[in-house]
């Protein structure tokens, strides 16, 4: 079996990580061998970060240029960043959310947005950060809203998991209420993408 | 997480004593240990560096007591010393040093490739192939340290360490495990004269052998499908990567493959009855050659001609993946390395995607010293001071605005080189260490400039945990790693003892903090020896505080009205809670990143930005 494979992009401090063990945990529950690659010490400081989640047997666990299935792009420049893991077919999930760093000049949303339209590729916009605000109060659950729109925008997600499975991974990574509000985050996220799909 | 499925594995193996200073990509191990440490019974400690870790951990392992350590590559280096005597004394206990390596260097100066201390100190190495095998590699290698009695090497790398992967557990941790232990007075052994070390050399160098003879056994080294005229040895994460490249490229009957676990010696059987059947071998492992020089010393000495490619093919630096395996497998075959995965091209975008480099984060205490620290020189008339630096998030302080770091070399490097250069050049120089790093490897250069006479400020930046690893308590935390309280050993006390005039500031308090530094570096400048800490809790901390207790941090905005878009707080303190939105000529606050800190208040010329948000009464709480 060829392996699924995700790349998760994003700014150190977004959530990546934790949008990383929810798919991990839903894995586990679908009963698929997965790896996800993180990225930890100075690049959780703000920096450009990727995840790399590989579903399916083997355990190479770097995900090759041009070979991700689905990119869930936490933010405009580090989607634009990484378009390169994409191929025409890849199907790309993103946060309208452009975050650019300290004192730099950067092209702005409308551009990148043409830009990777002008590839092929298949483009998702939510405001997730909008999105999150709404259902939890702060922009704290945008990466779950994320998860919840790539699933209904990604069929190659849908093929292996039941929504089930990721409601019930956010129950083993978060507790309590905080569970509860990511359930909903993603829940939005999800009915959101319903629209587009 | 590889790491997770390391601790596990010591766990499972019966380990009752593991120490460990963080470092990534190790720090999990230990805070997966520290973290079951009293249900598990077992102790675990964050020691002030790893030299002592590995010293504490090697008394236990010496004293019959099953034991761990762990550190990142560099930190080997700190424990060097201790890593070459334990291989001559050896060990009555199963006793692993987990090195994690860096390939890529994704969080480290350097990429140094930790198999070759096996070779260097005699000590086997077992180095796994993905996270799974890690668990089960680390049983195996406190098998082999427990039937040597020496001490064994776990190297584990950046994409092993950092990687998750369902594990599934195969044994319980055993209830009964032996924690009390006892010593030997065996002096021949642990007084390692000269006369005592060349005995204890021979029962080294025994063991040496005795392992590349005996252990060509799974799971240190595992064959493939026998017999094929093309062969490929693989060591590490590698082999991971060459079997799912030689899956992909549809060539996995075309191939020998040897999954080499035991690099580190390599036992020879197996891998010369590989040598003898295959005509074309490829050595793939990441890094140095260290495989491929004892498969080519192997086929020399027994007269094997097959050919033997390595890092003709395969790439010496960085970290190998999937892509560059299958493209060095296709290279060897003498194939245009055509892959299956076609990239978009780059966007053409203008301006480019800008480099987004890591940042200290909004509310860092580091902001505040440095903006401090340069506003005071200038005050107290210090020209051009030369700032050198260390290891932590303060390194940032390299970027601009700052330029508050000019060297960071290893850990402590900041006052010993300082040291050397207020001997050699007129500058006037600033050592800037994090508090960490002061214990870790800061105090004999801080006595070495008092006792030698140097001339140089330290300035310790006191955050109050181990930050950039994750908030390791430390010395000045009042925390042990199994969340004990325990007394604090203040940096000021340490400093004055030595002898420097030592003053503390809240950076928070930017004008007074101020007034005091350009005290400080008058006095400096008049010849005195000046010590400066700035102690202020990581904002990460006060944040996570905040929300755990319910306070609510204030958060600025910036008044249009009064703001003149001279942008001073965005050129002096590059905030990442301060953005110039798109066309705009004035600066904003985004307010879901603000922590209230207020330096950005304070330092603006125009009085222009203000509370938009009230903290609760007691926010300034959240930071103590």
């Amino acid at each position: 079996m060829t392996r699924y494979n995700i790349l998760v992009t994003g700014v150190g401090g977004q959530g990546l990580l934790t949008l990383g063990r929810v798919v991990g945990n839903a894995a586990i529950l679908a009963g698929i061998d997965a790896t996800i690659a993180e990225t930890h010490g100075l690049s959780q400081r703000g920096g450009s970060l990727i995840v790399q989640i590989r579903l399916g047997d083997g355990e190479s666990p770097l995900i090759p240029r041009g070979a991700a299935d689905l990119i869930i792009g936490m933010e405009v420049l580090e989607t634009a960043r990484r378009i390169v893991y994409a191929n025409k077919n890849t199907r790309i999930a993103m946060n309208k959310f452009l975050w650019p760093p300290p004192l730099a000049d950067y092209p702005d949303l409308d551009q990148v947005i043409s830009r990777i339209k002008e590839t092929g590729v298949k483009l998702y916009i939510v405001d997730a950060n909008k999105l999150s605000e709404e259902v939890v109060g702060s922009v704290i659950s945008a990466n779950m809203v994320m998860l919840g729109f790539a699933y209904a925008v990604d069929d190659g997600l849908k093929k292996l998991f039941e929504k089930e499975h990721f409601l019930k991974a956010m129950e083993r990574v978060f507790r309590g209420k905080a569970a509860e509000l990511n359930k909903k985050a993603f829940e939005k996220g999800y009915e959101e993408g319903l629209k587009q799909a | 997480m590889g790491n997770e499925a390391i601790a596990r594995g010591a766990l499972e193996a019966g380990i009752c004593f593991a120490a460990a200073y963080p470092g990534t990509p190790s720090t999990e191990i230990m805070e997966a240990l520290a973290a079951v440490a009293r249900d598990a019974g077992i102790y675990v400690e964050w020691s002030t560096n790893e030299k002592v870790a590995f010293e504490a951990a090697y008394a236990a392992a010496m004293s019959y007591v099953k034991s761990l350590t762990t550190m990142k590559h560099v930190g080997v280096n700190v424990a060097a010393d201790i890593l070459m005597s334990s291989a001559y004394a050896g060990v009555n206990a199963g006793f692993v040093i987990v090195s994690a390596d860096d390939p890529g260097q994704h969080s480290s100066q350097n990429e140094q490739d930790n198999r070759w201390y096996g070779m260097h100190a005699h000590i086997p190495v077992v180095e796994p192939a993905s996270p799974r095998d890690a668990y089960r590699l680390v049983k195996a290698a406190y098998m082999l340290s427990e039937k040597y009695k020496h001490p064994v090497l776990f190297r584990s790398t950046t994409r092993i360490s950092h990687t998750r992967q369902p594990v599934t557990f195969e044994e319980d941790i055993p209830v009964e495990k032996k924690c009390k232990g006892r010593f030997d007075r065996d002096i021949e052994r642990w007084v390692l004269v000269p006369a005592h070390g060349r005995k204890q050399k021979k029962r080294m160098m025994e063991v040496w052998r005795r392992v590349a003879e005996e252990e060509g056994v799974e799971p240190f080294i595992k064959i493939i499908n026998p017999g094929m005229k093309k062969a490929i040895i693989a060591g590490g994460i590698a082999y991971s990567h060459v079997m799912e490249a030689l899956e992909v490229l549809g060539k996995k009957d075309e191939y020998t493959v040897v999954k080499v676990s035991l690099p580190v010696p390599l036992p020879y059987k197996p891998i010369l009855e590989v040598l003898k059947e295959s005509q074309e071998i490829l050595v793939v492992e990441e890094l140095d050659p260290v495989l491929e020089m004892q498969v080519k010393k192997l086929a020399y000495e027994n007269g094997v001609e097959s050919k033997i490619h390595g890092k003709d093919y395969v790439p010496i630096n960085g970290e190998l993946d999937l892509d560059s395996v299958a493209r060095s497998i296709l290279s060897f075959e003498g194939r245009e390395p055509v892959m299956p995965w076609k990239p978009l091209e780059p966007l053409h975008l203008e301006p480019p995607v800008p480099a987004r480099p890591p940042v200290m984060c909004a509310g860092c205490p580091h902001r505040n010293t440095y903006y401090i620290v340069k506003t005071a020189a200038n005050k107290a008339g210090l020209k051009d001071p030369i700032f050198t630096g260390d290891i932590g998030c303060y390194t940032l302080g390299y970027e601009p605005p700052f330029y508050t770091q000019m060297t960071s070399l290893e850990m402590g490097g900041s006052i010993g080189v300082a040291h050397g250069l207020s001997k050699v050049v007129d500058e006037p120089v600033i050592a800037v260490i994090g508090d960490s790093t002061f214990y870790h490897a800061g105090l004999p250069p801080s006595v070495n400039i008092i006792y030698n006479k140097g001339h140089a400020v330290i300035l310790v930046l006191d955050n109050q945990y181990t930050a950039m690893t994750g908030h390791q308590p430390h010395p000045g935390t009042g925390l042990t790693a199994m969340g004990e309280p325990t007394v604090r050993v203040p940096i000021e006390k340490l400093l004055e003892t030595m002898g420097y005039k030592t003053y503390v500031i809240n950076p928070m308090n930017v004008k007074e903090s101020i007034n005091i530094v350009a005290e400080a570096l008058k006095k400096y400048k008049e010849g005195e020896q000046v010590a400066i800490v700035s102690r202020m809790k990581c904002a990460l901390q006060a944040v996570r505080k905040a929300r755990k207790e319910g306070i609510k941090l204030p958060v600025y905005h910036i008044v249009e009205d009064k703001c003149t878009g001279c942008m001073v707080c965005v050129k002096l303190l590059a905030c990442p809670a301060i953005v110039v939105p798109k066309g705009a000529k004035k600066p904003k606050i985004l307010p879901e990143l603000c922590v209230g800190c207020g330096l950005c208040a304070q330092v603006c010329p125009f009085k222009a930005i203000e509370v938009f948000k009230e903290g609760s009464p007691n926010w300034l709480e959240a930071w103590k």
